[in-house]
């Protein structure tokens, strides 16, 4: 198993350097010389309203104003799994925030300036602002041609209602499971809206020159999905894909907000009105929390039928999601998590009704852990009440229950190798479960909670990756992807697997970030497959190479085939303990032989990776049949915190998080998911708190009143614990890992209070306040 | 977003010119800048000069003298805390500085720029109307020392007439021994603004150790800092014994918190009622040298 | 920057121990100047109003946030910036146990972090944690979690033992 050169070591980043001396590029430091134009967007003040009139005389006067667009050039609806999306508004408004039109001008300062002079004209309607008025008989049509819009096979909207799709799925027969229960136990749960709140805005300068080729640079988790947005949306002007080009720099974190397509396709749209000049769209901060994806808010209805001795027998959810304006991509978070809303368990009878709604507030899209965070809060916080209510100890009450290798899921398939009851042993040693703390402090109640969680790579059945590699003069080789650095280190960990593979250093690795002219296809940079995907691809390329260069030397050189193997970046063999032949000497130049002659040439190796076993297809009453899911990682995560019992503060003392990696790549990146993603998790249940105000206007897009955690506010001690039940399809076994670490967060929080204070708060976020006030009404 | 609206600049190298330029048609003092440049990225002033007060070394001062702490209006958060006479003389204030946003705006940001904002939940408003602290105004027409609590006339308002300029403050240190505290509700530990907050002061009386003189004023929970006479008075004469039952009754007639997204009025309330018992049980410690050390996290 | 037609002010600093004379519009913030008039790009813009720390340099040798500071306030002043902090084009010691301890992750706030860690180390040779979590307070990060940071931070004050990435896994 070990015995690995490179894999397994916490190899030091290969952009490390970059990011730590200025060197690394961000969207925003791109020069693009005096020509370049500045284009400031016209926003929707209403969250609902129909545009009657724009005037934009006056904003044309001003000098240094280029053009001024609205939506009547770009009539023409996109997205990335349903088409309900348009550049510019057209007729109507559907959020506040929503873009209307955009003045281009020489400096930013005169586009800000004429976008005060543009006129919009609106006739107000009264907005739905939550998905129970979105839902009434009578209620007011958000989208009322849903049932014209193109959508990929899996989504079944209802046309003539807010309803963009619903993810039914029945698996046994719910009603006789709960006949069989026991007891039965019902209960809502709640989940507001959450930001990305990346350090980085989103940003994005198109250039469409004169030669009408349209290059992009975006600050994108997605460039390949980009540009055939892009190519999509904008195949009225006559753009073929080839002509279409995204180049993406680093980025500054992504979460999933800066996927699919939001707000660069004004860059590539307002390119194509001012052909030969780059224009520039940048997001300010309060731009970022209102105008680009933000996490859906669901309420979870609940019910659970178990019997005396813990097993459960039958389980019903109901989620309904606030899913926003526009669900092209969204729509998608609310079928992913109706696949897999009974959690890691071994359920017989599952009944989910995931229902995704439409609503007047900013569209809901990719948010890390894309819809399992939201359910697993309700779940995991109604198990522990389940596990009370009987008398069983909670951790017992998981594994007794726990998802095993082979059994049944939701939808029909069979659960892939995992080491979830490893997971919930060491975690629950690790938290010393069972044992009771009391603190000196008697204004303090110390308590723990406890959590299983799962999920896997939400995506197309065909989401593939690619990969080229080719080797320098000086046996120093590049590596070309297509997937994104945003931060969780997967340029470092393909040239670990590319090092492994053809002993080459991972020092002696290059790995960029992409442009789409030069690098091969990626579908995204999403749902933690990056690793597994382009990971095998880089794998299969490295492979391509080795098999190329063993090839060479043997039919060059006279070795036998299967004697050869690579070490230190030699050629060497088993049967001539001798023969050690430098890859440099060869990769570009060949071998020469005697006669003066050469043999091989620079050697260029390609590997793709598409799983050919998933598929999207199964009965849309029911959801059995298909294989939608891959696999699924999972863990277990537990928590200890004090809280005080007057100011309704919680401090951590300790967080220890397990998760069934398949293979540890690299520890140190691999900790970094943990601290940083746990963190992010805490910080949705602890501190995060959106407010909208009754017009659907978000009256906190800042950092001064959307808080996110500090220096200071990080718990005393965060425990990773990698399991390694081996992915088979994996590179080196490995699986993915990147969403998982915040999933578990809400629900042992929630379990954590209800343990220390006997108080159970079934809405997010937790605030200090509502504890306090929660106590004092108790 | 670049600041569209335009004005000039001037830095003059005395008071004298400072004032002049001052008295001009929409001119305003740049200290620290930390609140002028964000108004102004906002769009909620809009000068046609910009008076920048950082030449003026006389105006950076920190001195004990007279009874009093006199501060100038170019001293910075982060100087206070650093200062040694501060330190020794006034610990609360350096305290209160260290709950200032974090050090890069501490770095700039100046105590008096803090007053001259008078926003609802100001740090420095509790603190100077409980001391009776004074403000001292230079105008074109001569000096003026404004008391405190005159001083905060509503959200955004002060009695700072226009050309008129802060040169400083003066706080007028008790005689006998005392000790103080600041407790700041914030919605973490993190940088925040409060939502809340409590100043609570104790000295000694010269009538001896067991009568003493308490000074109490919440922030962030009105218009502007409320002075507690009420609780004072309770307090002196409950003399050694402090009875927070009675004082926790006492807290929502000196204070008039509002619901608003930070926080919603009963917690505001029911903050300041623990925040004024932690308050008065640290400053009592440290009166009695068993407190907590100034700074330490009491919440 | 285009903006031909405001007046502007001459002003004299040094920057990264160069000397410096440029031309300034007023209203123009030092995070523009340096970036957009001066080509450095190491500061960011992550909010505008001074609540992220990606704008933070140093000026005189005290970290501030140069969103909320006028290009025209430093004439006179010493201002430093990442670009800055390197001896010779070498890491300084405490971007190396960053390096080495894979301590960022997308980078963005990275340079901002660092200004304010330089800071601190400079001003407090062996800080304890709390006075690090202080003194980074005012930088966000959404990646990391900041404990990685930390730990850099305390390894180069000689607090904590030095973890190469070798050693640790």
């Amino acid at each position: 198993m070990s015995g690995h050169k490179f894999i397994g070591k916490s190899v030091v980043r290969v952009d490390g350097k970059a990011k730590l001396t200025g060197a690394a590029a961000f969207v925003d430091d791109l020069e693009f010389g005096p020509g370049l134009l500045h284009a400031v967007i016209i926003e929707s003040p209403h969250a609902y309203a129909k545009i009657k009139k724009i005037d934009f005389a006056k904003a044309l006067g001003v000098e240094g104003v280029v053009k001024v667009v609205t939506g009547k050039e770009f009539p023409y609806r996109f997205g990335l799994y349903m088409h309900d999306r348009y550049v510019f508004a057209q007729d109507h408004v559907r959020f506040v925030g929503e873009q209307v039109a955009a003045v281009i001008a020489r400096t930013p300062a005169v586009a800000k300036e004429a976008a005060r002079l543009v006129k919009v004209e609106y006739e107000v309607l009264k907005p739905v602002l939550d998905v129970e008025t979105a839902l009434e008989e009578d209620a007011r049509l958000i989208h009322p041609e849903l049932g014209n819009y193109h959508h990929v096979p899996w989504f079944f909207p209802k046309k003539d209602t807010n309803i963009a799709h619903l993810r039914k799925v029945r698996k046994g027969d719910a009603e006789q499971g709960f006949r069989e229960a026991d007891h039965v136990f019902d209960d809502t749960y709640m989940v507001p809206r959450y930001a990305h709140c990346s350090i980085e805005t989103h940003g994005a300068i198109g250039l469409f020159d004169h030669s009408r080729r349209l290059t992009v640079w975006a600050a994108s988790q997605s460039p390949h999905t980009q540009r055939h947005l892009f190519a999509e949306a904008l195949a009225p002007l006559g753009l073929k894909h080839k002509d279409v080009r995204v180049i993406a720099p680093s980025v500054g974190g992504g979460f999933g907000g800066k996927a699919g397509v939001s707000m660069e396709i004004l860059a590539a749209a307002l390119a194509t009105t001012v052909q030969g000049s780059p224009v520039k769209v940048h997001w300010t901060r309060e731009q970022e929390f209102y105008n680009t994806y933000q996490r859906q808010g669901v309420v979870a209805k609940m019910r659970v039928g178990v019997k005396n001795d813990g097993t459960i027998t039958a389980l019903e959810q109901k989620l309904y999601w606030d899913a926003g304006a526009y669900v092209e991509y969204g729509a998608n978070v609310v079928n992913a998590a109706g696949l897999s809303a009974s959690g890691p368990y071994r359920i017989p009878n599952v009944h989910i009704d995931s229902v995704c709604v439409y609503t007047n507030l900013p569209p809901g899209g990719p948010y890390r852990g894309f819809g399992y965070s939201e359910f697993l809060f309700g779940l995991e916080s109604h198990f522990n009440e389940v596990a009370k209510k009987l008398g069983i100890d909670p951790v017992e009450f998981r594994r007794k229950n726990a998802i095993c290798t082979g059994d049944v899921l939701n939808y029909g398939g069979k659960m892939n190798p995992s080491g979830l009851l490893e997971c919930i042993d060491k975690v629950a040693r690790e938290i010393d479960w069972g044992k009771r703390r009391v603190s000196d402090d008697p204004r303090k109640a110390i308590g723990k909670g406890f959590a299983l969680f799962w999920k896997a790579p939400a995506m197309p059945p065909n989401a593939s990756s690619t990969a080229f590699l080719k080797f320098n003069e000086d046996g120093s080789l590049n590596i070309l992807v297509s997937a994104m650095e945003i931060g969780q280190g997967f340029l470092t960990v393909m040239a670990q697997i590319a090092a492994e593979v053809l002993s080459v250093p991972p020092e002696k690795i290059r790995v960029e970030t992409p442009d789409t002219d030069r690098n091969p296809y990626e579908w995204q940079t999403v749902a933690s497959h990056i690793t597994w995907g382009t990971g095998n691809a880089v794998k299969k390329a490295a492979i391509d190479a080795r098999e190329q260069i063993f090839d060479i030397v043997s039919s060059a050189l006279g070795q036998p085939r299967e004697s050869l193997y690579l070490d230190d970046e030699q050629v060497r063999s088993r049967s001539d303990a001798g023969f050690g032949l430098p890859l440099r000497d060869f990769v570009i130049n060949g071998i020469m032989m005697k006669d003066g002659t050469f043999r091989g040439g620079p050697i260029i190796g390609r590997g793709m990776f598409m799983p050919e076993f998933a598929s999207a297809l199964s009965d849309p009453e029911t959801s059995q049949g298909g294989k939608p899911n891959v696999h699924y990682t999972v863990g277990a995560s537990a928590i200890e915190i004090e809280v005080d019992r007057e100011t309704g503060r919680i401090t951590i003392p300790k967080v220890v998080l397990g998760v069934d990696c398949g293979k540890v790549l690299n520890p140190d990146l691999l900790k970094g998911q943990v601290t940083g993603g746990m963190v992010q998790g805490l910080a949705t249940v602890l501190y995060e708190d959106m407010r909208f105000d009754g017009k659907g206007r978000l009256l906190n897009p800042n950092f001064t009143d959307y808080k996110i955690p500090t220096a200071l506010d990080t718990p005393e001690e965060i425990v990773s614990i990698f399991v390694e039940h081996e992915q088979p399809d994996g590179p080196f076994g490995a699986r993915g890992v990147g969403e998982h670490t915040m999933i578990p967060a809400a629900p042992i929080i929630a379990n954590a209070i209800e343990d220390a204070l006997g108080i159970r708060i079934r809405s997010m976020p937790i605030t200090a306040e509502k504890i306090a006030l929660a106590i004092r009404d108790s | 977003m670049p600041i569209t609206h335009s004005f000039d600049y001037q830095k003059p190298g005395t008071l004298r010119e400072a004032l002049a330029l001052l008295a001009r048609k929409n001119a305003v003092a740049l200290a620290g800048g930390t609140d002028l440049i964000g108004y102004l990225k906002e769009e909620l002033v809009s000068p046609e000069l910009l008076v920048d007060l950082k030449g003026l070394k006389e105006l950076k001062r920190i001195e004990h003298r007279g009874g009093a702490l006199h501060i100038g209006a170019l001293v910075t958060f982060a100087e206070v805390i650093d200062s040694k006479v501060i330190g020794k003389k006034l610990p609360v204030l350096a305290e209160i500085s260290k709950k200032v946003a974090s050090v890069g705006i501490r770095n700039r940001a100046t105590l008096v720029g803090n007053l001259c904002s008078a926003v609802p939940c100001l740090d420095t408003g509790p603190i100077l109307v409980a001391m009776d602290a004074l403000v001292l105004v230079k105008g074109k027409k001569g000096s003026r020392k404004i008391p405190a609590e005159k001083w905060f006339i509503a959200p955004r308002k002060t009695a700072r007439k226009p050309g008129e300029l802060v040169t400083g403050i003066s706080i007028p240190l008790p005689r006998g021994k005392a000790a103080a505290c600041y407790l700041k509700l914030g919605r973490y530990r993190g940088e925040d603004l409060a939502q809340a907050s409590v100043f609570v002061s104790i000295e000694q009386s010269s009538r001896g150790a067991k009568a003493r003189n308490f000074r109490v004023a919440f922030g962030s929970v009105g218009p502007v800092p409320c002075r507690a006479r009420k609780i004072e008075k309770a307090l002196a004469a409950g003399g050694a014994l402090i009875d927070m039952v009675a004082l926790t009754k006492l807290v929502p007639a000196e204070i008039s918190p509002i619901s608003d997204i930070r926080a919603s009025k009963e917690y505001r309330l029911h903050m300041c009622q623990v925040m004024l018992e932690r308050a008065l049980a640290a400053a009592d410690g440290r009166l009695n040298g068993t407190g907590p050390a100034y700074g330490a996290s009491l919440l | 920057m285009g903006d031909g037609d405001r007046v502007k002010k001459t002003i004299r600093f040094v920057l990264n121990g160069e000397k410096r004379a440029v031309d300034v519009a007023p209203q123009e913030t030092l995070l523009e100047t340096l970036r957009e008039r001066l080509g450095v790009k190491s500061p960011k813009c992550g909010c505008d109003r001074g609540d992220c720390g990606t704008c933070t340099v140093m000026i005189d040798g005290r970290s501030v946030r140069s969103c909320l500071v006028l290009g025209v306030e430093v004439d006179g002043a010493v201002v430093t910036t990442l670009e800055g902090i390197m001896e010779n084009g070498e890491l300084s010691p405490l971007q190396q146990a960053f390096l080495d301890r894979n301590s960022f992750q997308c980078g963005f706030c990275a340079p901002g972090m660092i200004m304010s860690a330089t800071e601190l180390l400079a001003r407090n040779e062996k800080p304890t944690r709390e006075e690090v979590q202080e003194g980074l307070a005012g930088n966000l990060c959404r990646c990391t979690g900041y404990s990685p940071i930390i730990d850099a931070v305390l390894e180069t004050a000689g607090v904590v033992s030095k973890g190469g990435s070798d050693e640790r896994s």
